[in-house]
């Protein structure tokens, strides 16, 4: 198997959906799989007890969680039979109904797609230090808690 | 030992910086002593401890080179 080495997950603001599109067109020439699973994060506009939510201001220890997520990954693949696992996180400002996440996992069958999505953003949510700082409509802030 | 401090999230606005250079730390526990009696809201805070990137939960005696970040709870994604 080939070795992976540390891939950068972020990058600044939102991901656009043409990224997300062109992603999954670039996989048209692995004819070897057959079934793709993708999951967006999207920013809520939370109504909390100190305003509605406008935006969230993304922060993170980069280097410990590349590292981090290299380790997720390595274990998502020794696990599951995929094809390919493709991670993208935002950092900076992302405004309410733009994406923040984007985990796509691509297997010859549905199921580890699936399944190895489904745990990379279980996973990826606990363990990497990654943290949101939600902008009210006033400007005020408070931080996200990860339910 | 010399602990070059790195805060994020809430840790950074309650302490009102994101990085410091500490002297003369012996151990994690000190720094955290230390810290407490800097910041004391700091002392009620939740957060985890990362030297040179991976997270110790006892007390670590500091050799060398010490870069410790604390961690609040993460919220990526």
């Amino acid at each position: 198997m080939l070795e992976r080495k540390p891939k950068n997950i972020f990058s600044q603001g939102a991901i656009p959906a043409t990224f997300i599109a062109e992603s999954i067109q670039k996989h048209s020439s692995q004819t070897a799989i057959g079934g793709h699973s993708i999951f967006l994060g999207q920013v809520r506009a939370d109504d909390t007890e100190n305003g509605k939510v406008r935006a969230i201001e993304f922060t993170a220890f980069e280097d410990m969680a590349i590292e981090k997520m290299h380790l997720i990954r390595e274990d998502i693949f020794a696990k599951y039979p995929l094809t390919c696992m493709h991670v993208h996180h935002s950092l900076g400002e992302v405004a309410a109904g733009e994406i923040c996440l984007f985990v796509f996992t691509s297997s010859a069958h549905r199921k580890a797609a699936m399944d190895a999505c489904n745990e990379t953003v279980e996973r990826l949510k606990a363990e990497l230090p990654v943290w949101g700082r939600e902008i009210m409509e006033d400007n005020s802030h408070q931080w996200k808690v990860n339910k | 030992m010399q602990v070059h401090l790195t805060l994020f999230g809430q840790l950074a606005d309650i302490t009102g910086r994101t990085e410091m250079i500490l002297h003369d730390i012996p151990d994690t526990e000190t720094l955290i002593k230390t810290l407490n009696e800097m910041f004391p809201s700091l002392a009620n805070a939740k957060y985890a401890m990362a030297l040179n990137k991976k997270v110790i939960k006892e007390n670590t005696i500091l050799t060398g080179d010490n870069n410790i970040a604390l961690l609040p709870p993460f919220s990526g994604g």
